[in-house]
C-alpha cells in the first residue's frame, strides 16, 4: 500500500491591512501582561495589549474576577496606566510582529486625541476601538448602544487616523454597529467583547462581581455574532470570543473572521497548542488558514 | 499560561488540611506559588480556573503543597490520584539573606502553608528563627506536628497558648524581621505590632485568574502606586507598602 504524503508545510499566514501575519491568531486585549509576552514568542501573527485611556486608571475594588462554569466574569475597570507611560513602554511588547494598539476614551473627542497621539507613532500597525466603555456625554451608555453613537466617534477618529483601524464592538446591536462603523470609515470590526454579566455571592447574600462574562461558554454567542456580521460588512473580521482550542479558530475562519483574539483561555492553556491544534486541523483537510475564511457562505462549504 | 503535568508522588491528611507532593526539580523561592488543577484542559471546564497555592516546601526535587479544601478545585486536587498539572513557580517570595538577624515566621490556619519552606531556608542559611503557628482549634492544628520547633496558639486555647499568634510571642523587638501570613485581619494585626521592626513581610491571598500578571484581577492596595497586581509584585510585600 503506498502512503499518502502528508503535508508538512501548513500555510498559516493570512493578509491583513495589506501586511502578512504570520498566523491568524493574536491575544485579545487585556489578557495578555507584558511579562507574558515571551512565553506567547512565536504564536500570534500580530500583538495587542490592554487597551488605553487619556489618563491613568486605578479601576475597580476587588474581587474583581468570579469564576462561572466555563467562563469567568470580571470588572478589572480599565485598569491602565494612561496612554503616556503605556507609548513610553510599548516596546516590551514588541515581538517582531505588528503591533495593535487598543484605545478607550469617556468621550468623542478623548477617543479622538488618543488616536490621534498613537497614530502617530511609528511602532503602531493598527488601532483597536474598544467602544464598550461608556460614554459619558450619553448618560453612561456605551459607544455601543446605538448606530449614531458608533457612527460619531468612528468618523471623528477617522477624520485624525491614517493607521487602520478596528472597531471593537459588544455583542448587542452588532450587526447595525458594524454597518455603522464601516459606513465611518473603519477597516475592521473586531466582534466582540465580554457579555453583561453577575455573579452572586450566595453565603453573604451580597453581589461578588457584575461585570463581563468571557470564556469558552460564550462561544457560540460570538460565533453568531461573526457570522452575521462577516455577512453584512465587507470589511475584515476579527473574531473574539471563548476561542478555547484550534478547532475553535477554524470555526470563527469559516464564519468569517480573517484573524481570532486568544483572550481568557490563555490563563488556563498554553496559546501554542491551540496553535499546534489549528495546524493539525489544516493539515487533515489539507486546507490553509486564509482559505477557511467564509468558507460556511461559500463554494468552500461542505 | 503552560501548564506541566507531574506525577502524584502521594496525598495525605495533615489535621483537617492536606498535603500533596510532586516532583519538581526546578528552582523554587520560599513564599513563590503556583497555579494547580486536578485535571488538564479541556477535560474539564469546571472549575474554569487553576488554583494558587503557595509552596508549602521543597527539597531540590520534591515539591509540596499544603491546603484546605475548601470548593471544588481544593476537592478535586485532594482526591488526584495520578497526575495533576501545574505552573512553573510564580510571583515574589520572602526577602532573607545572611545578613538577617533573628526572625519570627508567623502563620494562622493554613497560612501555615509557606513557613516549612522559609524554615529551611533560613536553617540552610545559619538564620536563628522562631516559628509560631495559630489555628482556631486542635482539630486543624495537626499540621502543627510537622513543625517540631514551633510554639502553637490556638483561639480556643485546646493546644498550645490560648488566643491568636501575636499573643503567644514575647517581646517582638528581639527579632530583625518578622514574617507572617494568614487571615487579613491577622496581618494587619502583625504589621500593626511589628512597626519598627527591621523587615516586615506580608503573604497575601487575593482571588487570581490567571497568576502571570495577565488578567488584573489580583490586586492589592499599595501607598505609593495605587492598586498592584499580587502575583507579579507579591504575594510576598513590604507591609509598609501596603496601604491597609
Ligand atoms: C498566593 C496565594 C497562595 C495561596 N496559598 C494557599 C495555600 O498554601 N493553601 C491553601 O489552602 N490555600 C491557599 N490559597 C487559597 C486558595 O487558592 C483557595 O483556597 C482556593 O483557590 C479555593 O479553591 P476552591 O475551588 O476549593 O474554592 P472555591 O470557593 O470553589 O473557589 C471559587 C473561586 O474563588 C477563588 N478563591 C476562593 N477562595 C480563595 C482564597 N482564599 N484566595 C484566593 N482565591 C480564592 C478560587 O481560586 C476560585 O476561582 C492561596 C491563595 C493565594 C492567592
Ligand atoms: C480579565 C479581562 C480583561 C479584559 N480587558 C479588556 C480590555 O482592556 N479591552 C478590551 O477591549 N477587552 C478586554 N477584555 C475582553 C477581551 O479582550 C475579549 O474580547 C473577551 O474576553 C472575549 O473573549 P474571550 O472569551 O476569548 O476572553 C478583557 C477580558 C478579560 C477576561
Ligand atoms: S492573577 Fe491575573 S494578574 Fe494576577
Amino acid at each position: 500500500m503506498v502512503m499518502e504524503r502528508r503535508k508538512t508545510d501548513v500555510g498559516l499566514s493570512v493578509e491583513l491591512f495589506g501586511r502578512r501575519l504570520e498566523t491568524p491568531l493574536m491575544p485579545a486585549s487585556g489578557t495578555l501582561s507584558k511579562e507574558a509576552v515571551e512565553e506567547v514568542r512565536g504564536v500570534y501573527g500580530a500583538i495587542l495589549p490592554k487597551t488605553t485611556t487619556p489618563l491613568s486608571r486605578d479601576g475597580n475594588p476587588t474581587p474583581r474576577i468570579a469564576e462561572t462554569p466555563a467562563g469567568m466574569v470580571n470588572s478589572i475597570g480599565l485598569q491602565n496606566p494612561g496612554v503616556d507611560e503605556f507609548m513610553k513602554n510599548l516596546d516590551d511588547f514588541d515581538l517582531g510582529v505588528p503591533m495593535f494598539v487598543s484605545v478607550a476614551g469617556n468621550t468623542v473627542d478623548e477617543f479622538r486625541e488618543l488616536c490621534e497621539r498613537v497614530s502617530a507613532d511609528e511602532r503602531v500597525f493598527a488601532i483597536e476601538m474598544n467602544l464598550s466603555c461608556p460614554n459619558v456625554e450619553h448618560g453612561g451608555l456605551t459607544f455601543c448602544a446605538g448606530a449614531s453613537s458608533v457612527e460619531e466617534v468612528v468618523s471623528a477618529c477617522r477624520g485624525v487616523s491614517g493607521k487602520p483601524l478596528s472597531v471593537k464592538l459588544t455583542f448587542e446591536g452588532v450587526v447595525e454597529n458594524a454597518i455603522a462603523a464601516e459606513a465611518s470609515g473603519a477597516d475592521a470590526i473586531t466582534v466582540m467583547n465580554t457579555m453583561p454579566a453577575l455573579t452572586v455571592d450566595a453565603d453573604a447574600r451580597k453581589v461578588l462581581v457584575k461585570g463581563g462574562f468571557s470564556g469558552p461558554a460564550i462561544k457560540p454567542v460570538a460565533m453568531r455574532a461573526v457570522y452575521d456580521v462577516s455577512g453584512a460588512v465587507d470589511v475584515p473580521v476579527i473574531a473574539s470570543g471563548g476561542v478555547s482550542t484550534g478547532v475553535d479558530v477554524a470555526e470563527f475562519m469559516m464564519a468569517g473572521a480573517a484573524v481570532v483574539q486568544i483572550g481568557t483561555v490563555s490563563f488556563v492553556r498554553d496559546p501554542e497548542e491551540i496553535l499546534g491544534e489549528f495546524e493539525e486541523y489544516l493539515r487533515k483537510h489539507e486546507m490553509s488558514a486564509s482559505e477557511l475564511i467564509g468558507c460556511l457562505r461559500g463554494a468552500g462549504s461542505v | 499560561m503552560k501548564f506541566h503535568t507531574v506525577e502524584v508522588e502521594g496525598v495525605e491528611a495533615l489535621g483537617r488540611y492536606v498535603l500533596l507532593r510532586y516532583p519538581w526539580s526546578g528552582a523554587i523561592e520560599p513564599g513563590q506559588f503556583t497555579m494547580a488543577r486536578a485535571a488538564g484542559y479541556p477535560t474539564t471546564f469546571d472549575p474554569f480556573l487553576a488554583r494558587p497555592f503557595s509552596f508549602y516546601d521543597h527539597d531540590g526535587e520534591t515539591a509540596s503543597l499544603l491546603f484546605e479544601v475548601r470548593g471544588r478545585g481544593t476537592q478535586l486536587l485532594a482526591g488526584a490520584k495520578e497526575t495533576i498539572e501545574v505552573s512553573r513557580p510564580l510571583g515574589k517570595g520572602f526577602r532573607v539573606g545572611e545578613e538577617n538577624g533573628r526572625s519570627l515566621l508567623l502563620g494562622g490556619g493554613v497560612g501555615v502553608a509557606p513557613f516549612k519552606f522559609l524554615s529551611r531556608r533560613l536553617d540552610e542559611l545559619g538564620v536563628e528563627h522562631d516559628v509560631v503557628l495559630g489555628f482556631v482549634d486542635e482539630g486543624v492544628a495537626g499540621v502543627a506536628e510537622d513543625f517540631p520547633r514551633a510554639k502553637v496558639a490556638t483561639m480556643d486555647g485546646s493546644l498550645g497558648v490560648r488566643g491568636t499568634v501575636l499573643d503567644a510571642v514575647g517581646d517582638l523587638s528581639e527579632y530583625s524581621a518578622i514574617y507572617a501570613c494568614g487571615p487579613n485581619a491577622m496581618l494587619a494585626a502583625v504589621k500593626k505590632a511589628a512597626n519598627g521592626i527591621e523587615l516586615c513581610q506580608l503573604s497575601v491571598e487575593e482571588r487570581m485568574g490567571c497568576g502571570n500578571g495577565s488578567c488584573n484581577g489580583c490586586v492589592v492596595p499599595t501607598k505609593a502606586r495605587g492598586l498592584v497586581r499580587s502575583c507579579i509584585e507579591g504575594p510576598v510585600f513590604d507591609a509598609e507598602v501596603l496601604a491597609w
